[in-house]
């Protein structure tokens, strides 16, 4: 009853102290020094419901996080499977990611979902960095989106210079069909003599590193040929099949491309499930150390006012006496 | 660059290699007998939505998918 009639007193003169002492809840959570002298400390009703919700919270990123752990290691799997599509291809052809070349496509991999740390914006950190790059007299460089993420940083300042966005990739689990049909309407609708796919590489659960694998047109694979290196050693292969060189090229060419896109997209879901599951275990920690903080101070605004109403009571008490 | 040899039938008829490929995956896939025919049908679904950007605006986007919208 006495705790009853403490609460509505706190509640009425939460009023008084609100501006101050209410934001000072908020912002350190250890209001009662700060609170001006002679009036009673924060009701309890408050720093319980924040108890209340930051628990919430912690049970939800945790949720997530092992969500996302068993999404990791099912998609790992196949990420490192999938490596060996392009290996052969790079040796090959080799990567030739200094290549100068007139029209540049700039494929950006990203998510579709949020609360997956830093991944993206390292993404599109990296594409714009390699747009400068290859900026220069006589040369265009255009942007194709993958993932919602990366479309909406980048249409903050390269909005002109986005060609085609996707979207929904991850609607149905990935697999090689989907991205060589995507692949396909990219080279379909766009023009380019290099293609440079970024996308975080999934190294391990907690580092990726963000990468560009480049993709020539058949064109500028004949060009760099005359460089020689590995490129120039084509001719040294015998041809099954009786088809041209050029022929071959650019079969190669697209067959190159729809495998590395889809090892990059299998490799950025991977980095985008790692990465989610240390942010939300990040996050879950520090719900953690929130609600101790909440909880020492629940316990002394609770243990404050009995000794106040105590005191009350003890001084009322004598002062009957005497 | 004009290859001198004729263009096999399907690169003269519009499609590129990966096309071509995947029409052959799929036709492999059906030869498959029925458990395994499902599952691996269930590895060729497509789904995404694809717009094109003109002048830095976004046209309406297109899906191609297999499934039907609800």
């Amino acid at each position: 009853m006495a705790m009853a009639a403490l609460r509505r007193e706190g509640r009425r003169l939460a009023p008084l102290i609100s501006p101050q002492s209410i934001t000072a809840v908020r912002s350190s959570l250890i209001s009662q020094e700060q609170a001006p002298l002679g009036l009673r400390s924060i009701s309890t009703q408050i720093v319980r419901n924040r108890m209340k919700s930051v628990k919430n919270i912690q049970k939800i990123t945790k949720a997530m996080k092992m969500v996302a752990a068993s999404k990791l290691r099912a998609i790992q799997v196949r990420a490192e499977n999938s490596r060996g599509l392009w290996q052969p291809f790079t040796a090959l052809l080799g990567d030739t990611p200094s290549v100068d070349v007139k029209k540049n496509v700039i494929v950006t991999i990203s998510s579709d979902k949020g609360l997956c740390g830093g991944i993206n914006s390292t993404s599109v950190k990296t594409s714009k960095a390699l747009k400068k790059l290859t900026a220069g007299p006589d040369k265009e460089t255009k942007y194709v989106v993958l993932g919602e993420k990366a479309k909406a940083q980048l249409i903050r300042d390269s909005k002109k210079d986005i060609e085609l966005s996707i979207t929904e990739l991850q609607k149905n689990p990935l697999n090689y069909t989907q991205v060589s049909v995507l692949a396909d309407d990219i080279l379909k609708n766009v023009e380019y003599d290099a293609l440079r796919i970024v996308f975080n590489k999934f190294q391990s659960v907690v580092s990726f590193l963000p990468t560009v694998a480049t993709v020539l047109s058949p064109e500028a694979v004949e060009k760099e040929a005359e460089f020689g290196g590995k490129l120039g050693e084509l001719d040294s292969y015998e041809i099954e099949g009786g088809e041209t060189k050029s022929e071959v090229l650019q079969n190669l060419g697209e067959f190159q491309f729809s495998c590395v896109l889809f090892n990059a997209v299998l490799e950025n879901a991977c980095s985008e499930q790692g990465a989610r599951m240390s942010a939300m275990d990040s996050s879950s920690r520090n719900a953690g150390d929130m609600l101790d903080r909440l909880t020492l101070t629940y316990n002394r605004t609770r243990q404050a006012s009995i000794t106040t109403e105590l005191i009350e009571i003890i001084s009322g008490a004598s002062a009957l006496e005497g | 660059m004009a290859s001198n040899a004729a263009a096999p039938f399907w690169r003269s008829a519009g499609m590129t290699y990966i096309t071509y490929s995947n029409i052959c995956a799929n036709l492999v896939r059906n030869c498959l007998k029925e458990p395994y025919k499902t599952e691996a049908l269930t590895r060729e679904k497509v789904h995404f939505s694809v717009s094109k950007w003109t002048e830095g605006k976004p046209e309406k986007p297109t899906i191609r998918s297999d499934t039907p919208e609800d």
